[in-house]
């Protein structure tokens, strides 16, 4: 086998060198052992030995003296005599350098990094990591915000804030307006009478047909005469005032450590303003006619409702009536206007198929109204209380009973 | 020069002859390794035993299988007479998947347990630390298992020299130190590094036996190596071996041969080339006849041009192996 | 449960261990008859003799690179440095070849080693207080074992002699008159488990060692203040329990890391790096590290307090850091 003479490594990291001069002649007899060329590398010229022995044969087309080649570069061949006949040079140009693969440094596995959030640098605004991951889940644009970090870095805390006021930006504006006073009076009024009487409300549904007659005959009168006719109201406070003479302790009330009983009967009736409830009084109801009644109301409703109503057109009091009626109000519980006993809840008056006679069975369409009357159980007691509303219900029934007296 | 010792009559034949081919073996292999390197298949350096076969040739024939040696950077020759396949320590050094590492270590990483060989080295000393403790680790079994260091002139100069062969000699270790003294570390000479021309004399200052040999007689280097492994086997304790001997070649494949040595003195040592002087020895007594050796050559010339080619034909190894091992 | 303290913690681990299997053996010096300097090894030379427990001349890199080549051929050597700073006569050996056998032989050979030394400043001067944890975490090839509580040093250490591969066992000072619960029976600690040792919200502070007990004294502190700090032990440094300190983080969004060895390069640093990179979209201020002051160990008390973290030093840097 022809033994390859390469150019040698001379020195582990030397990749090129030249053939400086051969030291046999082409086609003489080698030993092995014996100074066959030299190679200068990178320090020095360097006698080459031949490490097998032969005959040589240089490389016709092989690297000149003096040109720089490869390490491994062939440069002729040893062939021993009984191959000397048929040695050929196998192709031409240089034998292929076995590839030096070199092991490229395995990958070593990177572990996956955490997405990142979009890179918007337009303004250089600092901010930590975890704060615009923050704000990106919050949808808040981070970029406005004011870092108190160090260097005005903004951190969580910043975006977390950011993030309530916007909320609560989104939320509408609520209107505020201060309490009136006299919102203030009454809401304390109110509260003070809840938390201060004993209140039960009893209701009764009441047979008002002859009611609604007398007052139909009442403003038919009226408008022939020219003089004002009694409302409802006017009608129910005279006929509450004769109940209430009936049975006084409904017209009492506590002072302190004191029953008093009142000596006359005044008769609040609310009326609703813009400004909120308010109840004139009607003085002395027991020594009115209707009429009276009629004029003296509608001038304290005029009054009140144009704000002239007086202070003591207020005070006095020793009932009220409350009526909802005209709002479509059934029944209700209405607060005691203290230190008053009680107050009258008027419902609205609405046809109603009643039975009128149980024997017969007979039904007939009767005006209905319910009446809720709240008494202080302080002072009277159930089955008083029950027994004056019985009878007003009486008299709204037959209202020419209590003309009698 | 000690004297040069005539065959042992204890040598069988076989015996003998195996001496023989174990030196043929690594010279071949070596010449193979060399051819290898000129033609570039070689990405490293590599550090020849020729010239130095004796002393592994005779230290290894006296070992078991089970018993540890610890070589250098110059141990191929350790590694073939320890029984590593010469195509396994070839592959090695063109660093191919093949190699008896994988192609991870090269020339001064080879290793195979299975042969009892715990690998070269790149540091100078270890193997005598290294050594010392594979006896210890056979004195907690209870067996009689040996360590072996080999290392050079220029580590007999280092730390570990002194650290192991104190432990070893206090602690009765069944180590054998053999030091191949070459006459020069690297490019530095041996008298230039030591005020002692001896090594083998130190052996005194950590109480264990000292020897002298010729390192280019495997006769003698057999018969130093014999009585030191028995020694160590039979529990009374380490011996250090020095052996005289010399490489032909440069130190390192590529470096220059002369320079720091004369050609002159590289001649004479070439003229007591080991092989060639076995081979009239034994030729002389008529313990081989010239055809057997020209067989045994023959053999061993086509065992290791096979190794070469085997490696030569070899894949490269697969880098996603590369974090392979690192931990149990 | 019963109360040891960090050194008859481990040496009934260790005894434990050498009752299991006669080829574990201790090397050092004074390790023998004597006990150790730090009675890590007391009475297991009645029990094993010398060979099994053996006093050592003072030859660190000679002993580390005869155990290297004990351990290749069959026995489980635990080599007893005393000091750190007494093992780096070995870092030869150590890393070119302890470190490396079983890599460079393609696996084929192992080596089963454990060297432990004490770590750290306890008025103990510049050659008896080196801590280093980051150059032995820094090598591919070694486990690297920083336990803090009693439990753990005995559960470590068990675990780093049935390992198969070198570790590094660094064992402060200050903690070994520490006490702590012990379990009764077979107790084993796997690596690469960090544990929480104090929950928090505020803030996450990785201690290393000895600075474990500091950071959880300075939780304490942080408390009055109204900062809740969750405090870590990592236990072992390499393997690092990173999944731990992130899962901490991302709760916190804050990383103090103290380590009482110095910076650059300590360990905290690759700690921080890998938490900046596997976390870096849970913080909310940058990974504060805390080091040893870029001196060697001071002898004299003032200086050493200069030198160290402190509970009170690593609070005020927790304060800094949540104002950040």
């Amino acid at each position: 086998m022809a033994f390859e003479i390469t150019l040698p490594r001379l020195g582990w990291d030397m990749v090129e060198g030249s053939l400086a001069d051969w030291l046999k002649k082409d086609g003489e007899l080698v030993k092995a052992g014996e100074m066959l060329f030299t190679v200068e590398g990178d320090k020095a010229i360097q006698e080459i030995e031949a490490l097998d022995s032969g005959y040589l044969k240089t490389l016709p087309d092989g690297p000149q003296k003096g040109e720089k080649v490869p390490v491994g570069t062939l440069l002729g061949y040893l062939v021993p005599e009984e191959e000397l006949a048929e040695f050929q040079f196998p192709g031409q140009g240089l034998e292929p350098v076995p590839e030096q693969a070199v092991a490229q440094p395995a990958g070593l596995p990177l572990e996956k990094p955490a997405p990142a959030p979009v890179d918007d640098r337009k303004r250089r605004v600092y901010i930590s990591p975890y704060a615009r991951r923050l704000a990106q889940g919050l949808g808040v644009d981070w970029q406005g915000i004011h870092g108190s970090g160090k260097g005005g870095r903004i951190m969580a805390l910043d975006v977390e804030q950011a993030a309530l006021i916007k909320q609560k930006a989104a939320q509408p504006a609520a209107e505020r307006h201060v309490i009136t006073p006299l919102r203030k009076k009454i809401a304390e009024h109110m509260a003070y009478s809840a938390h201060t009487s004993a209140p039960v409300t009893l209701t009764t549904e009441v047979d008002a047909t002859e009611l609604v007659a007398l007052r139909k005959a009442l403003k038919e009168d009226s408008a022939i005469t020219g003089q004002p006719a009694p409302s409802y109201n006017d009608l129910l406070a005279k006929l509450s005032c004769q109940a209430l003479l009936e049975h006084p302790l409904i017209n009492a009330r506590i002072e302190g450590e004191e029953v008093v009983q009142m000596g006359t009967v005044n008769i609040a009736v609310a009326v609703d303003t813009e400004r909120g409830l308010i109840v004139p009084v009607l003085k002395d109801v027991e020594t009115k006619t209707l009429r009276q009644l009629a004029r003296e109301s509608a001038a304290l409703i005029e009054r009140t409702r144009s704000g002239s109503i007086t202070y003591e057109e207020l005070q006095g009091a020793t009932f009220t009536i409350t009526n909802l009626g005209m709002f479509e109000i059934d029944a209700f519980t209405p607060i005691i206007d203290l230190p008053q006993c009680s107050i009258l809840g008027v419902g609205r008056i609405a046809p109603k198929q009643v039975v009128v006679d149980v024997e017969t069975e007979k039904v007939a369409i009767r005006q209905c109204m319910i009446l809720s009357l709240t008494f202080d159980h302080r002072l009277v007691d159930g089955a008083q209380a029950a027994r004056f509303l019985q009878r007003v219900k009486r008299f709204i029934e037959r209202p020419y009973l209590w003309m009698a007296g | 020069m000690p004297e040069e010792k005539n065959p042992d009559p204890a040598l069988t034949k076989e015996q003998a002859t195996g001496l023989l081919q174990t030196m043929l073996l690594i010279r071949y292999c070596e010449e193979q390794v060399v051819k290898s390197y000129a033609r570039g298949d070689i990405p490293g350096g590599v550090h020849m035993y020729i010239g130095e076969e004796a002393v592994a040739t005779g230290v290894c024939a006296h070992l078991r299988i089970d018993d540890a040696v610890f070589s250098t950077h110059r141990g191929h020759g350790h590694a073939i007479a320890k029984g590593m396949k010469p195509e396994k320590i070839i592959a090695e050094v063109m660093g191919k998947a093949t190699g008896s590492s994988g192609g991870r270590g090269g020339s001064m990483h080879l290793f195979d347990p299975s042969v009892g060989f715990y690998g070269t080295s790149g540091i100078v000393g270890p193997s005598i630390l290294l050594a010392s403790g594979a006896g210890y680790a056979a004195q907690l079994a209870k067996n009689d298992r040996v360590g072996v260091a080999f290392f050079g002139d220029g580590g007999s100069n280092n730390g570990a020299f002194h650290e192991g062969l104190n432990m070893a000699g206090a602690w009765q270790l069944p180590v054998i130190f053999i030091c191949e003294n070459n006459m020069y570390a690297t490019e530095v000479p041996f008298t230039y590094a030591s005020k002692s021309p001896s090594i083998a004399c130190r052996a005194q200052g950590y109480g264990m036996p000292g020897v002298e040999v010729d390192g280019n007689n495997v006769l003698a280097v057999y018969q130093a190596a014999g009585e030191a492994v028995s020694r160590a086997r039979a529990g009374n304790g380490p011996t250090l071996i020095e052996c005289h001997t010399y490489r032909t070649r440069a130190h390192s494949e590529g470096m220059r041969d002369t320079g720091y040595r004369t050609q002159d003195e590289v001649e004479a040592w070439k003229a007591r080339d080991p092989i060639k002087w076995y081979k009239a020895t034994l030729l002389a007594d008529g313990t081989i006849t010239q055809e057997e050796i020209d067989a045994l050559e023959a053999a061993m010339q086509k065992t290791a041009e096979e190794a070469a080619n085997f490696a030569r034909k070899s894949p490269m190894p697969d880098p996603k192996t590369v974090t392979d091992y690192l931990f149990s | 449960m019963r109360e040891l303290t960090f050194t008859d913690a481990a040496r009934e681990g260790l005894a434990e261990e050498m009752a299991r299997d006669d080829m574990i053996f201790v090397v050092g010096e004074g390790i023998g008859a004597r006990g150790g300097n730090f009675n890590t090894t007391v009475g297991l030379y009645d029990l094993y003799g010398e060979k099994r427990l053996r006093d050592t001349p003072i030859s660190e890199r000679g002993f580390t690179g005869l155990c290297t080549g004990a351990a290749v051929l069959g026995a489980r050597p635990v080599i007893d440095f005393m000091f750190l700073d007494f093992e780096l006569d070995a870092l030869g050996e150590i890393i070119n070849q302890m470190s490396r056998l079983r890599w460079m032989s393609n696996g084929q050979v192992k080596v089963p080693i454990v060297l432990r030394g004490g770590v750290g400043l306890a008025s103990t001067g510049p050659h008896h207080s080196a801590n280093l944890f980051s150059i032995f975490m820094h090598l591919p090839g070694l486990h690297v074992v920083v336990p803090v509580f009693p439990a753990d040093a005995k559960g470590l250490l068990k675990t780093s002699i049935r390992m198969d591969d070198p570790v590094i066992f660094l064992e402060h000072k200050k903690l070994m008159k520490l006490k702590g619960p012990v379990p009764d029976g077979e107790h084993l600690v796997p690596f690469g488990q960090a544990s929480v040792v104090r929950q928090g919200k505020d803030l996450t502070i990785v201690g290393i060692s000895f600075t474990v007990i500091e950071a959880l004294n300075a939780a304490n502190l942080l408390e009055k203040e109204g900062i809740s700090a969750e405090v870590i032990d990592p236990r072992t440094l390499a393997p690092l329990d990173l999944a731990t300190i992130l899962e901490s983080v991302s709760k916190t969004h804050r990383l103090l890391v103290v380590d009482e060895d110095f910076s650059p390069c300590g360990a905290g640093a690759e700690i921080a790096a890998q938490v900046m990179e596997q976390g870096f979209y849970e913080l909310d201020a940058p990974v504060r590290r805390m080091n040893g002051a870029f001196v060697p160990g001071p002898y004299s008390p003032p200086l050493e307090a200069a030198v160290i973290p402190s509970a009170q030093g690593i609070a005020k840097a927790a304060q800094a850091l949540m104002v950040e």
